[in-house]
């Protein structure tokens, strides 16, 4: 029969010689486990004199103790040494392929109309949205367009019939407001509209606008001012800088184009500007007092700004992207490269 | 409007250079288009608004320069032109109205003058006005051409010189052609007239297309002795009508059609005169001017309030600033409060209320003073609300199952996947028969993107708005979905990667449409541009709000798409109406599911949504979810069935589920199927 110090002995010898933590946890079953060496070492206490009992057994557990720290550590090592093993089995080539995941892209001009109406939203502008087949009225008559104006032209404008024709303008949505709604009013648009034109790289004959107008008192032409100028610096950069200058729309009075300073060249001139450092973006005024009189609006209580733009010429200048025809083409390979 | 600068300068002393003018008509609203250097000479090209006939004269933009920069001085021709030119001879007939007459038969010519001059010869056109109008591209013609461009040019009133002695009857009658008359222009061309275009007639025929071109009959030519020079002031209506119908668009028509100063006719006259004097000398003027106006215009008074000047343009400009600048555009200020008059003149057609003045102050003070400010007063909720906000998510939702978004034209040509016994509408003047019908339905519009892209393994939608007539023209939002091909890109790790089918796109359709709490149920459809045995009308409610199905494989062959193309279509204002108001919370359940499987075997005739409802019915409140796991035909199944294995998942409120009380629930469902014929395998 060994002895505690020898069974130690020989249990320590083996773990230390254990190659692999399999075998150790076989080892610490083979000493340890209920049916164990040590166990069986304990069961010769009943052969000793009451007095040693005791210290038999103390001895005994702190040897077990010694032996299940001394197993504890060479698994540390061991399983240490394991892993490395696996972790060099198991490597891989992070430089290979992705597995693609499918995801839906947004269209450029939808990721614009987007941003539009963040920013639009943001300024307590409602959205809302009008046919693209509209009365001529609304086009053209609501909005103080004299009785054969040129645009009316059926070289300018698509007409589906005496009534009907394609809106050659988002403005056309000012009137459906003004019948249901009174001041005040913040409204916006964005939607598509037609014109009879040749196509080239910068005319198509279908094309997309936001359209946007305030009815409120005490409205001037420096609340149009200060709010292009928030809109354009959102859209075009924060440097930007908005200039007006006096030009011709039937449906407003005071009547502006209004441009930017060139976010290319910072003003100083460029081919982009053609060399003028400013690029002209869209109409703009303050709403024609004969409009707001036609919907019954007190021109002494209430005024109101609007202004519209062509909203391709956005992406087309933060892009640089030369072909306005592109944007309807579809082609996946154009769309894929923008983002939000 | 082209000019050569050195006119501009006959009018305007100032220190500025062509440039800086061309930058400050610019900003008074006349923008510079065009700027070049000819020989040496500053060229200005500018672009003038529609409703300012007055900017297209040299005379008119030194009014406006003038009226913008206080250092600039008006020249002694400016004044000249100021008095109109003024002749002793102006205000009698003379000699003119015994050798000649005019008479009126219309209302779309207000105003008729003329002089005549004789003995003219075939003297040449001076060296400095060829070399004006040259630099400015307008060729030199003839002396007496050439003078009545120079002084359309200056004053923006088109002349027109008649040779004399052509004119039957030596005399003017303006009046509506007749019934089969024709006038052949100096451009060559024959025109058949009719009883609403407006002619300068001589005793027997027309002359000349009134506003417009003169006859070539006519014309001057080296050999005119004698010549009836015509300035005269129509109706802009009348003369965009008659030059329409005529297919002509000139220098004079242009401005016809805009504004001419009806004052200035008689000014235009004499500047002519005295231009040809200094080459042919004064003796071949003839005395006196025939001068018929049946329709003198009167300016009316504008009252205007300084308070809503300083409101409307957000910046402050003084009463005696804004006064200085309407005088010096030529208006009449009087009255010394608030508010104060103003009479436009003759030649600003466009100042007929208050705004317009608030306009030509603001304008002439300048727009780059107008300080930048956030509107004030009330903040409605902004954004995109209620059935815009339901748009935002149908469309996010389609993009987030991967289908791509495209946008298409609207305009384009007929297609195999338009819709079906639909009345189309298109424009009555299309561009071209490439577009010359408006979309009935999206499909056309994601097949031909997705043969753009290649024809496959495409994923794609589109919304917008598709049109046609029925009770009269109507105009509806869709939403459309192609998928065809690999569902996942392909790639190297083992493993097959599905293909789009029936069901892939209907687990998009029903994703799309649970974004807003739409639950479609799929009926047989019967739509020709889709495969006859697979595919589904979509319902909610009681409505029909779309299709599903496969593309027709004759559409398929037709349009080189994949047969397995899988196409769906809805009408967005449907589905959102289906789409309900309020959603209510559902308590969840903290006791853990019961799973049960059955494997029943049915004929196929049996639809899957029966053999659904059955179960879910027999199943009641316990049965949290079901969904099918396998479908399973061939050996050992007989022809015309199928087993399904279903799982059923079980929950209670409050307590766990027994064994025995779920047995119990299987029990029930199986007999259930049982009465549908399904046997349990």
């Amino acid at each position: 029969m060994q002895t505690v110090e020898e069974l130690e002995q020989q249990a320590l010898a083996d773990v230390e010689s254990a190659l692999s933590t399999t075998e150790l946890r076989d080892l610490e079953i083979r000493y340890l486990g209920k049916q164990g060496l040590f166990t069986g070492l304990l069961r010769q206490i009943g052969q000793l004199p009451p007095e040693e009992k005791p210290k038999f057994g103390q001895k005994v557990n702190d040897a077990k103790a010694r032996l299940q720290d001394a197993i504890n550590a060479k698994q540390e090592g061991l399983k240490s040494g394991e892993r490395a093993g696996q972790y060099e089995r198991e490597r891989i080539d992070v430089t290979m392929p992705a597995r693609p995941w499918r995801v839906g892209k947004e269209h450029v001009l939808q990721m614009t109309t987007n941003k539009i109406k963040d920013v639009m939203g943001g300024l307590g502008f409602e959205y809302f949205e009008s046919p693209e087949m509209e009365l001529f009225d609304y086009n053209f008559g609501a909005l103080n367009y004299p009785p054969d104006h040129p645009s009316m032209d059926d070289q300018d404008t698509f007409y589906i019939d005496d009534k009907y024709l394609l809106r050659t303008q988002c403005t056309a949505m000012q009137g459906r407001i003004f019948e249901k709604r009174q001041p005040p009013l913040r409204i916006f648009t964005v939607g598509r509209t037609f014109r009879n034109e040749a196509v080239d790289r910068t005319h198509g004959h279908t094309f997309h606008q936001i359209d946007c107008f305030i009815v409120d008192e005490g409205v001037s032409m420096a609340h149009l001012k200060g709010t292009l100028g928030l809109f354009a610096r959102a859209m075009f950069g924060a440097d930007v800088k908005v200039r007006f200058r006096p030009d011709f729309f039937p449906f407003v009075e005071p009547g502006v184009d209004f441009a930017i300073s060139c976010p290319f060249c910072g003003g100083k001139g460029c081919p982009v500007c053609k060399n003028s450092g400013w690029i002209e973006l869209g109409g703009a005024g303050l709403v024609h007092p004969n409009i707001l009189e036609r919907y019954g609006i007190d021109t002494d209580r209430y005024s109101g700004f609007a202004f519209g733009l062509g909203i391709e010429r956005i992406p087309m200048m933060a892009y640089n992207v030369d072909d306005l025809r592109h944007f309807l083409e579809n082609d996946l390979r154009f769309l894929e490269q923008f983002r939000a | 409007m082209k000019f050569t600068y050195s006119m501009l300068l006959d009018y305007v002393s100032t220190k500025l250079t062509a440039a800086e003018v061309g930058d400050l008509l610019t900003m008074a609203g006349f923008e510079l288009e065009g700027y070049e250097e000819v020989n040496g000479e500053p060229v200005l090209d500018i672009k003038v608004p529609s409703n300012r006939g007055d900017g297209l004269s040299v005379f008119g933009l030194a009014r406006e320069v003038l009226a913008k920069d206080s250092q600039s001085c008006p020249t002694d021709l400016y004044h000249k032109a100021v008095n109109r030119f003024a002749m002793p001879d102006d205000g009698d007939d003379g000699e003119t109205g015994c050798l000649t007459s005019v008479k009126i038969d219309t209302t779309d010519c207000s105003r008729y003058a003329c002089r005549l001059f004789r003995g003219i010869n075939d003297a040449e056109t001076p060296e400095w006005i060829r070399h004006r109008l040259e630099t400015a591209s307008q060729r030199s013609i003839s002396l007496l051409v050439d003078l009545t461009n120079y002084v359309m040019l200056e004053l923006g009133q088109p002349l027109h010189a008649f040779d004399l002695d052509k004119l039957d009857g030596q005399r003017i009658v303006v009046r509506k052609a007749r019934k089969g008359e024709k006038l052949t222009t100096l451009n060559d061309d024959v025109h058949d007239l009719n009883t609403q275009q407006m002619m300068i007639c001589d005793a027997s025929r027309p002359v000349a297309a009134a506003g417009i071109m003169g006859g070539l009959d006519t014309e001057v030519t080296g050999s005119t002795q004698n010549v009836l020079l015509e300035s005269a002031h129509f109706l802009n209506t009348s003369i965009r009508r008659t030059r329409k119908q005529m297919g002509l668009n000139t220098e004079a028509s242009y401005r016809f059609e805009r504004s001419v100063d009806p004052e200035g006719v008689v000014a235009a006259l004499n500047r002519f005169a005295q231009l040809l004097a200094e080459v042919v000398g004064d003796e071949s003027r003839v005395q006196g001017v025939v001068d018929i106006y049946p329709g003198k215009v009167t300016c009316k008074p504008v009252q205007v309030r300084m308070s809503r000047v300083v409101r409307l343009m957000g910046m402050p400009v003084t009463t005696e600033d804004a006064r200085g600048y309407l005088e010096r555009l030529g208006m009449k200020v009087t009255g010394d409060g608030e508010p104060f008059t103003v009479v436009p003149p003759s030649w600003r057609p466009d100042i007929v209320r208050e705004d317009d003045l608030v306009e030509e102050v603001g304008r002439v003070h300048g727009y780059d003073l107008i300080p930048e400010c956030m509107p004030q007063g009330s903040t409605p909720q902004g954004g995109a609300l209620g059935i815009y906000k339901r748009v935002d998510i149908l469309r996010d939702a389609a993009l987030s199952c991967g289908l791509s978004q495209v946008i298409s034209h609207s305009l384009r040509d007929f297609h195999p996947l338009d819709k079906p016994n639909t009345k189309r509408i298109g424009p009555r003047n299309p561009g071209s028969p490439e577009m010359a019908w408006l979309r009935c339905s999206l499909l056309p519009c994601l097949a031909d993107a997705a043969i753009r892209n290649g024809g496959k393994d495409l994923h794609l939608f589109e919304e917008g708005k598709v049109f046609a007539v029925e009770d009269g023209p109507v105009e509806r939002k869709n939403l459309a979905l192609l998928s065809t091909g690999a569902l996942a890109p392909s790639h190297w790790v083992k493993g097959e990667v599905p293909e789009a089918d029936f069901y892939s796109l209907k687990g998009a359709v029903e994703t799309i449409l649970a974004s807003i709490g739409v639950k479609p149920e799929f009926a047989i459809g019967d739509d020709p541009r889709l495969h006859p045995t697979r595919q589904a009308a979509i319902w909610a409610g009681k409505k029909q709000i779309g299709i599903l199905g496969q593309i027709h494989p004759d559409v398929a062959e037709k349009v080189s798409l994949p047969m397995v193309t899988i196409l769906a279509e809805f009408d967005v204002a449907k589905v959102i109406a289906a789409s309900p108001e309020k959603l209510k919370y559902r308590q969840v359940s903290r006791n853990p599911a019961t799973r049960r499987d059955i494997a029943v075997l049915v004929a196929k005739t049996v639809s899957y949504q029966t053999i659904e409802q059955t179960i879910a019915k027999a199943g009641g409140e316990v049965l949290e979810k079901q969904w099918l796991f396998d479908v399973y035909e061939g050996k050992g199944i007989p022809e015309g069935s199928h087993s399904l294995a279903i799982a059923l998942q079980l929950r209670k409120m409050g307590s766990n589920f027994t064994d025995e009380e779920a047995n119990l629930v299987r029990d029930r469902v199986v007999s259930a199927l049982a009465e549908l014929g399904a046997t349990l395998r």
